[in-house]
């Protein structure tokens, strides 16, 4: 408590708020109507996945780790399966990796329906939010019929995939699609002409690509700032070498280009999986998988909806994993936030967090960030009416 | 580039301030970093602009072992470049590099509740995702914190 006693005008929001369906609590210290410092605590959700992961033998520890995330949960569970086969010197079947790939891009077009419809929303447009989540059921409709489950598909285990892809299931996959790739069309009409729309999107939360990469942001968010960043390219993993993608960008770095990246990012998704449905490789769905992982340590990254995933999985020889690291994008991406609310508008502020498609139990961690002004100086905690009881 | 001349770059910026480096898979580099180095090896990268810090992995190995590591991962492209900094398990303080990368503070709050490290400077310093109520001094994600498991509760109609 040093220094000139500053007026602050504090608004808290959450950690339960109609604005976000997930719980995180905010602070925006405000002037007026405009933010001039923003601070956030997660954590509402944190339930020591990591340390779980330790006590259970490694098989066991795929299927807690799918419950990193209800989203994006075959994206856990593939990038630890890369991973500890990687470790074991096991590789998957190639029919077993164009299975999890059309999986992981089937979770994709979720992700960014759901998040479509969540943004749009935010925005006050909730024709899109009704459309794009009606339109979001062909895809979880694939997801049930394929796996037997809408969220945690539990497709994977150590050395393949349980589950077969047989041609009644492609025609549905593939009949799915079309239906899909016309609304999609129809999203992109929405979001570039709309004006009501493109009040609420163009110009707010703008990153600039030097902003972007200096924070280290990942995902659509980094790409829709002119920064290909995209593991599927840069370092391709299960058959995107042979059935690849091409990297998603636009330069202007707000609200809008992150909607646009996100529905194009969906056609990508759809060729995609369409040319693996189509030569999707035979054999076996699975090999054998040794109970025990023989030493070392190794780095798993796959290109989650959200961004790069990072893994770091140690094992000491034994039945149980030594440790795994989990790095989820949202984590990474929070940083635009502070930085993209500063100046904003408080009315704007639901839009930008949803801009980054956050995702709070993916984050599986508390995170406090104060910060006063965009030179990133830090705060002295002077508002912090917190007890501390952190030492 | 390829990912072999991206390390390569890499190591040639910051080679000679580690101490030694390994290969642990392709693709990858690992670099052993005095603490008193860290900086200067992360002013060098940030300068180069190689990469992005990704994460910082902490590693505790076991009370016999007597070490933590904290573990800063950079990638770029499918470079993974790691520098590894050991420190002892009783008074593990290593230099925060917010200076350097604010956007790292979330990474060091974590290493700092979780695994007991100190980040010297780190801008705030405060409990990151562990509860108000959680103990001080007691770090989970160490080698020595057992995991309580709750006594079984008795089942429906065997009570009695």
């Amino acid at each position: 408590m040093t220094g000139p006693h500053v007026e602050k005008f504090i608004v808290p929001i959450g950690p339960q708020h109609p604005a976000l369906k997930e719980p995180a609590h905010f602070e925006f210290t405000v002037d007026g109507e405009t933010v001039t410092s923003a601070s956030v605590r997660f954590g509402y959700v944190h339930r020591g996945l990591e340390k779980g992961a330790e006590n259970r033998n490694w098989a066991q520890a795929l299927y807690l780790l799918e419950r990193v995330c209800g989203i994006c949960s075959h994206a856990h569970s593939t990038v630890y399966s890369l991973g500890v086969e990687r470790l074991a010197g096991v590789t998957a079947p190639p029919r077993a990796q164009a299975i999890r790939q059309i999986l992981l891009e089937l979770e994709r077009i979720h992700s960014h329906m759901l998040w479509v419809g969540v943004a749009a929303h935010e925005a006050g447009f909730d024709t899109l939010f009704m459309y794009s989540w009606r339109d979001r059921e062909t895809v979880m409709d694939i997801l049930e019929s394929f796996t037997g489950n809408r969220v945690n598909y539990s497709a994977n285990v150590l050395g393949g995939v349980k589950y077969d892809l047989g041609p009644a299931q492609a025609d549905s996959i593939l009949s799915g699609l079309d239906y899909l790739e016309k609304r999609l069309h129809y999203y992109m009409k929405v979001v570039n002409n709309d004006e009501s729309f493109l009040g609420r999107t163009r110009g707010v939360g703008t990153m600039t690509t030097e902003e972007a990469e200096n924070l280290g942001a990942i995902g659509p968010v980094v790409r829709a700032s002119g920064v290909s960043r995209d593991l599927r390219v840069d370092a391709p993993y299960l058959l995107y070498a042979d059935f690849p993608i091409n990297v998603i960008t636009a330069t202007a770095g707000d609200l809008q280009a992150r909607f646009v990246v996100r529905i194009q990012e969906l056609f990508e998704s759809t060729r995609n999986i369409r040319a693996l449905v189509e030569h999707l490789p035979e054999g076996e769905l699975a090999v054998r998988f040794p109970r025990k992982v023989r030493a070392g340590e190794t780095v798993s990254r796959i290109e989650a909806p959200r961004g790069g995933l990072f893994y770091f999985i140690k094992s000491d020889g034994g039945e149980n994993p030594f440790r795994v690291k989990v790095r989820t994008p949202s984590l990474r991406n929070f940083m635009s936030v502070i930085v993209g609310a500063v100046g904003h508008q408080l009315a704007d502020i639901p839009m930008i967090l949803s801009g980054i498609d956050p995702c709070f139990s993916c984050n599986d961690r508390t995170v406090i960030v104060r910060r006063e002004g965009r030179d990133g100086s830090a705060a002295p905690s002077e508002s912090d009416s917190r007890k501390d009881s952190s030492s | 580039m390829t990912t072999e001349s991206l390390l390569e770059e890499a190591v040639q910026l910051i080679g000679d301030k580690a101490g030694g480096q390994s290969v642990p898979e392709p693709g990858r580099i690992d670099l052993t970093v005095e603490p008193a180095r860290l900086l200067e090896c992360v002013s060098a990268l940030k300068d180069a602009q190689w990469g992005y810090l990704s994460a910082i992995t902490g590693l505790d190995l076991g009370p016999q072992d007597g070490h933590l590591e904290a573990l800063y991962h950079f990638c770029q492209k499918a470079a993974v470049l790691t520098l590894r900094v050991s420190l002892p398990r009783d008074g593990a303080v290593i230099p925060s590099i917010c200076g350097l990368i604010p956007s790292a503070t979330l990474f060091e709050r974590e290493l700092m509740e979780m695994f007991g490290i100190v980040c010297e400077g780190t801008p705030d310093p405060h409990r990151l995702f562990l509860s108000d109520d959680w103990p001080a001094g007691v770090y989970p994600l160490r080698k020595d914190f057992i995991v309580p498991i709750p006594a079984p509760r008795p089942e429906k109609g065997t009570a009695e």
